[in-house]
């Protein structure tokens, strides 16, 4: 029987001490990123901000290199496009720093690995850099996150009595342009696109989306940046928890991070209003 | 559909809000219903899906009164309400898709089982199944793997595919899940079922998927039993048919021989009749009366001759074959006896001899050779034009060690390679204008080989056409 001739994966990784050597250096580098930042915040002394930004950018940096690298199953080719995009991420965020205007620079991190995930869409296809199947994939995004955050503005305010209010201008877009290039961006391309693409082919759905979502919900309980107060971190959690699952739903029926990206966008556009 | 089912989710919301429903009450019982419209109309995916949203949109009601009253039955009661709409979802919806698995499953094995006892052959009838298969299981492509048939089936002489071409190949983007089942009817895997799908293969999908690979291998060994069958049928029908033309051709040559063996018959009687007549009633010279009594021993002769060949074709046809004599031979002296006969007897021939002096020593019945000499050697002279040439070897058969051969070779007319296979058959002689006066029974071949038989030998030909014909006769040393 010809069973084994038949469409075989041809994509192998590299061996597996390589690949924790790729992830263990981008962590080191990011580990090392935070610690200037901190240092640099300390020796500016109050008010600076740039210490706090360059620490967030070497962590989105972090997760887009490793995104990079398991996508490109740790074997070469990763290098240029996670510097180039590790590149613009800390630029964005120092530019962040500096000015609420400066935020502007993020819309940049997307339109940079965009350029480098072009060239590679052959190779990036398994992790859903292509179109979606279906043209109506990124309005039931937009949908699925519209209604997510709505879920969230009037949960917040009917249970904790937080206000929705239009915020600052500035800062709300300042806000909305880091969701947009640093964490969707980051999030879709490691949590969605590298590890749920990778787990997804030996597991089925349910475990993936659940062992994906499980790491994305982990990097906000370990973000600095997240309000440390007991409902707060719940209903992070409990949000994040769905808005993982339906973005990795959104991956796999769609079969591309677009949706996804779309629907993360769309949340946290929504909940800026609400915490801003 | 989904989405009306969820602009149902938001109406009930306003109107819930509407009339005070802040307070867990049986308004609250509305949301069931889209999420069993969805469930019912999409399945699992649908009733599910519905069923979250009109779970997230009560909690927006619900979670602040939990928050206010605290745990409380309230908070329990508002919790189970927000969850039956998710859980009524998966119920109906599982409900469904097996209800509708179980009909695309029997649909299924009605149109395969109607597909494999139709027309056509086995590799194309397969080709249609595994494109039914597909879309009853719901899947991209499905592969019928068959292993080569064994001596006692009929199948695909070597390992076959049959896979429906019209799907495009895969995404790479949504991994490619294959299910491979056995196909075993009880006499061991005579295959495998192979079910491709980007994403996910369902737990309803592989449980139905089993079921029909079950079904499958049966009715695969009831069509190939059936391809079996027809054959086998196709074939006797065949033997039947040779065998009843056999039997008109006998039955014709029979007929045809009854009416020469009167003729031969006749002749030597008329002659006996008539010169014994004579000699009775008329008053006779002696020198002619001497003549006469010539003429009546010849045909008398000729007459015990053609009763004898009559006598031992009925005993080999019988089973039980001429008594031999079997006692050590000079075959140089019976040939030398033979040809000294025919040459005075037909002079215009020319008789030749390659093996005189060196005939090999044989042990056989005298007489059953000497007719099987004299039966090929008439032959040869019926069938070659005067002033033909008959040639007679002997020797050790050169391919058949322990054999004796005896050939006989004439210039004559040959005989078609068509009816080479019934010249040694009783009764038939093989039409032929040119050879259509000359006298014979046709019994002579079948003789000779009755004969060479009873020995333990055989006898060959070889001829063509225009050509003329060499016998063999190969007897046990």
């Amino acid at each position: 029987m010809r069973l084994l001739a038949h469409r075989l994966e041809t994509e192998r990784s590299a061996s597996l001490a390589a690949l924790a050597g790729q992830l263990g250096l981008v962590a080191g580098l990011t580990t090392l990123g935070c610690a200037l930042g901190v240092a640099g915040d300390s020796l500016a002394g109050p008010g600076s901000s740039l210490g706090h930004a360059f620490a967030s950018g070497s962590v989105h940096a972090g997760f887009l290199s490793a995104g990079w690298i398991l996508a490109f199953h740790g074997r070469g080719g990763w290098q240029g496009p996670a510097l180039r995009g590790a590149g613009a991420l800390l630029v964005a965020s120092l530019a962040a720093g500096l000015s609420p205007v400066g935020a502007v620079a993020y819309l940049l991190v997307p339109l940079v690995v965009s350029r480098d995930a072009i060239g590679w869409t052959a190779r990036l296809e398994w992790i859903g850099w292509r179109a979606p199947r279906e043209l109506r994939a990124p309005f039931v995004g937009v949908a699925s996150g519209v209604f997510l955050g709505i879920h969230l503005l009037f949960a917040a305010s009917l249970m904790l009595g937080y206000p929705v209010a239009v915020p600052d201008g500035r800062r709300y877009l300042a806000a909305v342009a880091y969701d947009i290039g640093a964490n969707a961006v980051t999030a879709e391309w490691l949590f969605r696109g590298a590890v749920f693409s990778a787990l997804w082919r030996r597991w089925s759905f349910w475990p993936a989306a659940a062992a994906s979502t499980g790491l994305a919900l982990l990097r906000y309980l370990l973000d600095p940046a997240l309000p440390q107060t007991a409902e707060l971190v719940a209903g992070a959690m409990f949000y994040t928890l769905l808005l993982g699952l339906g973005c990795c739903a959104l991956r796999a029926w769609s079969g591309s991070l677009l949706p996804g990206y779309l629907a993360t966008v769309a949340f946290f556009a929504a909940y800026r209003i609400l915490l801003v | 559909m989904i989405f009306a089912a969820l602009g149902l989710v938001a109406l009930i919301a306003v109107a819930v809000r509407a009339a005070g429903g802040d307070q867990v009450s049986s308004l609250h019982h509305l949301y069931l219903l889209p999420a069993l419209w969805a469930a019912l109309a999409r399945g699992v995916t649908g009733g599910c899906l519905v069923g979250l949203v009109a779970g997230l949109v009560q909690a927006l009601s619900i979670f602040p009164l939990i928050e206010r009253a605290g745990p409380s039955w309230s908070a329990v009661d508002g919790i189970v309400s927000l969850s039956t709409p998710l859980t009524l979802g998966l119920t109906v919806g599982r409900l469904v898709d097996q209800s509708r698995g179980r009909g695309a499953q029997l649909d299924a094995l009605l149109d395969i089982q109607r597909t494999l006892a139709g027309e056509g052959t086995l590799g194309q009838r397969l080709a249609v199944v595994a494109e039914l298969t597909r879309r009853a299981l719901g899947v991209h492509r499905v592969r019928l793997v068959l292993e080569a048939g064994g001596a006692d089936r009929v199948a695909a002489s070597a390992p076959a595919e049959f896979c429906p071409a019209a799907v495009p190949p895969t995404a790479a983007a949504t991994p490619c899940r294959r299910l491979m089942l056995p196909l075993d009817a009880g006499r061991g895997p005579a295959g495998a079922l192979i079910a491709e799908r980007d994403g996910d293969l369902s737990a309803a999908t592989r449980g139905m998927a089993g079921a029909l690979a079950l079904h499958l291998s049966l009715a695969i060994e009831n069509a190939r039993l059936t391809e079996r069958q027809r054959h086998f049928a196709h074939e006797l029908e065949e033997k039947v048919a040779g065998a009843t033309r056999r039997l008109r051709e006998l039955d014709q040559a029979k007929n045809e021989f009854l009416t020469v063996a009167s003729h031969e018959l006749r002749t030597p009687l008329t002659a006996l009749q008539g010169f014994s007549e004579l000699l009775l009633t008329r008053d006779v010279p002696p020198e002619r009366a001497r003549r006469y009594l010539g003429h009546v021993h010849t045909e008398s002769k000729r007459l015990g001759r053609i009763v004898g060949d009559l006598l031992d074709l009925s005993r080999i046809e019988s089973g039980r074959g001429p008594e031999l004599q079997r006692v050590p031979l000079d075959l140089g002296e019976i040939i030398e006896a033979n040809l000294e006969i025919f040459a005075s007897q037909h002079p215009r021939h020319h008789f030749d001899w390659s093996g005189m002096g060196s005939a090999p020593p044989l042990c056989a019945d005298r007489d059953a050779v000497d007719r099987m000499l004299k039966n090929l050697l008439s032959n040869a002279i019926k069938y070659s034009p005067r002033g033909g040439r008959v040639r007679v070897g002997t020797g050790v058969a050169s391919d058949k060690p322990g054999m004796v051969e005896l050939s006989v070779e004439d210039d004559g007319v040959g005989i078609a390679a068509d009816a080479l296979p019934r010249i040694f058959d009783p009764y038939v002689r093989i039409s032929n204008p040119e050879t259509a006066a000359a006298p014979g029974l046709g019994l002579g071949l079948s003789l000779v080989r009755g004969l060479a038989h009873a020995h333990g030998g055989s006898i060959e030909v070889e001829s063509l056409p225009g050509k003329g014909s060499r016998f063999r006769v190969l007897l046990p040393a």
